[in-house]
């Protein structure tokens, strides 16, 4: 049932397949999370063209599918702009744009709950409004998206399905071609789906170990209380 | 005037109007001129002590001083230096100035030696060794020295805010503006943060204090301001307030605050 793993061929592809699913998530969330940064400080304080640009932006790219703007941008962005570019590089960022418009809302809300009485304190000792951001809001913010930041990478990584609508070959292109072959419909998509799962699970796992320990000590209990 | 430290002259501040700034915008839907031309002439070495009702816009003023709110009239001196005039690297002056705040306002993600090493790193500019000694040196200046590698949600109050004194004084400033430094405090906590207030006094740091403590005013102010409805009514020594103040709202304010006080105690 599950002999098709033994074939080189096929094993190479879920393995490319799978290279390409991770690749292109991991860069998304960290490129999201750098551009929805900016974005949320943007947002908070930005004049309102500013805002408003913002606002078109994520209302975009959190509105309109996933599929769409990775098809539009593969094949209609570089014939408008009349030049050539990877597939791969249009994919890339892609993702990341999309994260970004996600992550943008994680990061204001995180950081309009921290900026008040520190931005105040951070002021008051001589920082400049960026210095304070960079060392004394930012840090605590993304303390607080952590799991947020975890759920995006979740979701982004299932996305990546979507990549074989541009020509390339993500783990669920690579079910796609195997199973075409073989026939082996079920067992195909149970190894694929094992393979999400075991990978998101890890991951996961490991972000909320990182959660755990950044946690700022003493402020739980003084939540409860 | 060389040995003026700051100076405020016609100060002017409203709340509830159209004010875009995001940081100070409140919820306040009605004005309130917390600050009405308030003048105030502070030099080096001095202590001086503005008390009077809660809501009169004290705080307001103070945070004028420091220019976390900007004043919508008027003008503030630091030594020489006008801070209300447009294009003055106001981050620059901050760093001169030290600020205690009524809710402390500890960076919650950093030890209290963290908290007060910061400015010293970023401001300063110092190097590393250094800015940790001159943070230790500021713990142990306000007796948090058991504690200074411990979050600020595992402090007390009471170590909590000297450990905000050590984050102000540590710079050096020129000046040191406490905005109610023991108000928020347990009633049995005051008593460790009035001691590190006295024992700035006696090294002649120069402190604008608003507070509500009565017997240490007595003891270290030089001068007391009673501020209400946005505006100074009375200063004088000390002794004028507690033995016969000028003004009739400052004898009312007095006699309920001195009666409430030996109640508490």
């Amino acid at each position: 049932m599950f002999d098709f793993l033994l074939n080189p061929v096929y094993s190479t592809w879920i393995l490319e397949g799978l290279l390409l699913t991770i690749e292109i998530t991991l860069f998304g969330v960290m490129f999201g999370l750098a551009l929805g940064t900016l974005l949320a400080i943007g947002d908070i304080y930005g004049k309102k063209p500013i805002k408003a640009a913002i606002a078109v932006y994520v209302e975009f790219f959190r509105g309109s599918p996933l599929f769409v703007q990775l098809f539009l941008a593969v094949y209609t962005v570089p014939a408008i702009l009349n030049v050539q570019i990877d597939h791969y590089v249009l994919a890339f960022l892609v993702f990341g744009l999309n994260s970004a418009g996600y992550q943008k809302g994680y990061v204001k809300g995180a950081v309009e709950t921290i900026l008040g009485d520190q931005m105040q304190a951070g002021l008051s000792t001589g920082m400049s409004k960026l210095q304070t951001l960079r060392h004394v809001i930012l840090p605590q913010a993304y303390r607080i998206v952590i799991p947020a930041w975890t759920n995006e990478f979740c979701s982004l990584t299932k996305s990546t399905a979507t990549l074989a609508y541009a020509g390339l070959s993500d783990l669920i292109s690579a079910g796609i071609s195997i199973k075409g072959i073989t026939y082996q419909i079920i067992p195909v998509w149970l190894v694929i789906g094992a393979i999400y799962l075991i990978w998101i699970t890890s991951f996961s796992k490991l972000m909320d170990v990182i959660y755990e320990k950044k946690k700022i000590p003493g402020l739980e209990l003084m939540m409860q209380s | 005037m060389a040995d003026l430290v700051m100076e405020a002259k016609h100060v002017y501040k409203t709340y509830g109007k159209s004010n875009k700034k995001a940081d100070t915008s409140t919820a306040l839907k009605t004005q309130v001129e917390a600050v009405k031309d308030v003048s105030l002439q502070i030099r080096k070495g001095d202590i001086k002590l503005i008390f009077g009702p809660s809501g009169s816009g004290k705080s307001t003023f103070l945070r004028c001083l420091a220019m976390l709110d900007i004043p919508d009239k008027g003008e503030i001196y630091l030594g020489d230096e006008c801070l209300t005039k447009p294009g003055v690297d106001l981050n620059k002056a901050r760093a001169r100035i030290g600020f205690v705040f009524q809710h402390i306002y500890l960076f919650r993600h950093l030890t209290a030696l963290g908290n007060v090493e910061l400015a010293l790193r970023q401001v300063l500019k110092l190097p590393k060794e250094e800015a940790r000694k001159r943070a230790l040196d500021a713990l142990t200046e306000v007796k948090v020295t058991d504690c200074v590698n411990k979050y600020p949600a595992q402090l007390s109050g009471g170590q909590a805010q000297r450990v905000g004194i050590a984050r102000a004084l540590a710079r050096n400033p020129d000046i040191i503006l406490l905005d109610e430094p023991t108000s928020a405090l347990d009633p049995e906590l005051t008593g460790e943060v009035i001691d590190t207030l006295r024992d700035l006094a006696k090294e002649g740091t120069t402190m604008l204090i608003v507070s509500h403590e009565m017997p240490f005013a007595r003891e270290v102010a030089e001068e007391m301001i009673f501020y209400d409805e946005g505006t100074i009514i009375e200063t004088g020594p000390p002794l004028q307030f507690f033995n016969a103040p000028n003004t009739d709202r400052a004898r009312k304010f007095m006699t309920r605050i001195i009666n409430r006080t030996t109640r508490e105690y």
